[in-house]
């Protein structure tokens, strides 16, 4: 048989693209549900984890099960909120029902534009510590996370971030350093000046205490300027999106 | 086992490594060896890839159209790295995270489609399979070596676990960075050369 002739090439060529974009759909229905499910126990450990219940190692190491159920033991109500502040949709609790980091990219686009109606998640715990997500642009991709505010919901008690492709060791940091996200606690957003939160460069000389700084300052992250003023952005932009929900 | 085989399977670790004497996938090479977990994993995926598509690209060798086998090779190549990807996705979820894109990024990597091309398309499937392996266990040594001293002069630590940092050792910011890699490899290339004399230009 001639391989070469053109009718088979294209015969040829069409009947292997069949075959392979079959097996991956085969694939891709088969492995979905799991997926989703690993994506989905991943976001909500690090809820969690931004809530300080524990850290995030020991949620990877629990597995998605005891995460999921510890979710549903331990959260009051999950709902969206809209630019006013006014509840527009609740999340189902029984279902573990959260926003994922696509979603969250979604919403994104909706806090910069003013003619839209975000709709914000809103995760509060029966411990009365409630959680609220950021999302934005490190250097190399998105970065995003969640902030844990205490009863009042003034008070930071913990945060967690997570990122794409930020450099490992340095803008990587903002997720591998837990010393980064524990400056974050004890701090309080500043509703009424200029930059709500701010990441701010040699803010906490060597040997000096890092409680020096002003309550909405937190040090950045030495040889990542470019992830901290992302993550400053982010953390910036959601929180001025919550500000009816957290400057009351 | 014969000798041929034999050859197949120990040169590519070695004497003909795709990394240090054929300087292919030198890219993911700097990319992946920050840390040893990524490095593993990275080389456990490219070994599959290499040896599950010269396979398939050797079964397929009688048949492939010459004049578009390089597209059929992709094909083949792409299909093998989504299905890792996806494997990795619903299996071991957190690695899939750590390596995202240079997972897919294998595609790219010249090792598969160059031992495709070199070997696949003129051998029978046993031993394309084992040429592909080999192939993917050269590169992975390679990415190993240099993850090893990136993450233990970079990070103090080995597979996350305190080793440097725990006697006080102050992290070096250089390691972690590409170029880094680039030395370490470049004083890989030089050990090899100074041992194999065939392989230094008269």
């Amino acid at each position: 048989m001639n391989t070469n002739s053109n009718i088979y090439t294209v015969i040829y060529t069409s009947v292997v693209c069949v075959l392979v974009a079959a097996i991956l759909a085969f694939v891709s229905q088969a492995l979905g549900p799991r997926q989703q499910a690993n994506e989905k126990a991943e976001t909500i450990s690090q809820i969690l984890t931004a809530a300080r219940f524990a850290e995030k190692a020991e949620w990877d190491s629990r597995g998605n099960d005891a995460v999921l159920s510890f979710y549903k033991e331990n959260i009051d109500s999950a709902y969206t909120i809209d630019a006013t502040g006014t509840c527009n949709g609740t999340l189902n609790v029984e279902d573990a029902e959260i926003v994922t980091v696509s979603g969250l990219k979604k919403q994104n686009y909706l806090i910069k534009d003013a003619a839209a109606a975000p709709a914000l998640p809103v995760y509060k715990f029966k411990n009365g510590v409630t959680v609220v997500p950021i999302y934005g642009a490190g250097l190399w991709g998105p970065v995003w996370g969640y902030i844990a505010f205490d009863k009042d919901l003034k008070t930071i008690v913990g945060a967690y971030f997570d990122h794409e492709s930020e450099t490992p060791g340095l803008g990587g940091k903002i997720k591998d350093d837990p010393s980064f996200r524990e400056s974050f606690e004890d701090n309080q957003p500043d509703f009424s000046s200029e930059n709500i939160f701010e990441i701010v460069k040699g803010g906490a000389p060597k040997g000096e205490d890092k409680k020096d700084l002003a309550d909405n300052k937190i040090d950045a992250i030495t040889g990542a300027t470019m992830t901290s003023k992302g993550l400053d952005e982010a953390i910036n932009t959601w929180l001025n999106a919550y500000k009816p929900l957290l400057n009351r | 086992m014969n000798a041929k085989l034999k050859e197949t399977i120990l040169n590519p670790i070695f004497k003909g490594n795709p990394i240090t004497v054929l300087v292919l996938g030198i890219c993911s090479a700097l990319a992946v060896t920050v840390e040893m977990k990524g490095a593993c994993v990275m080389a456990l995926s490219v070994i599959i890839v290499t040896g599950m598509s010269s396979l398939v690209c050797s079964l397929l060798r009688k048949t492939i159209p010459n004049r578009v086998r390089i597209i059929i090779q992709l094909v083949v190549v792409a299909l093998m790295v989504i299905l890792v990807d996806q494997v990795l996705k619903a299996f071991a979820y957190g690695i899939d995270k750590q390596l995202s894109v240079y997972i897919g990024l294998i595609i790219t990597n010249c090792i598969v489609m160059g031992r495709i091309e070199a070997f696949a398309l003129m051998n029978k499937p046993i031993p394309s399979l084992l040429d592909g392996i080999s192939n993917g266990a050269g590169y992975g040594l390679i990415l190993i070596v240099v993850a090893f001293f990136r993450e233990l002069l970079g990070s103090g630590t080995l597979f996350g676990l305190p080793v440097l940092s725990a006697l006080g050792y102050t992290n070096n910011g250089l390691v972690i960075l590409p170029p880094m890699a680039l030395i370490i490899l470049g004083c890989i290339v030089w050990v090899q050369r100074a041992i194999q004399k065939d392989l230094q230009e008269k």
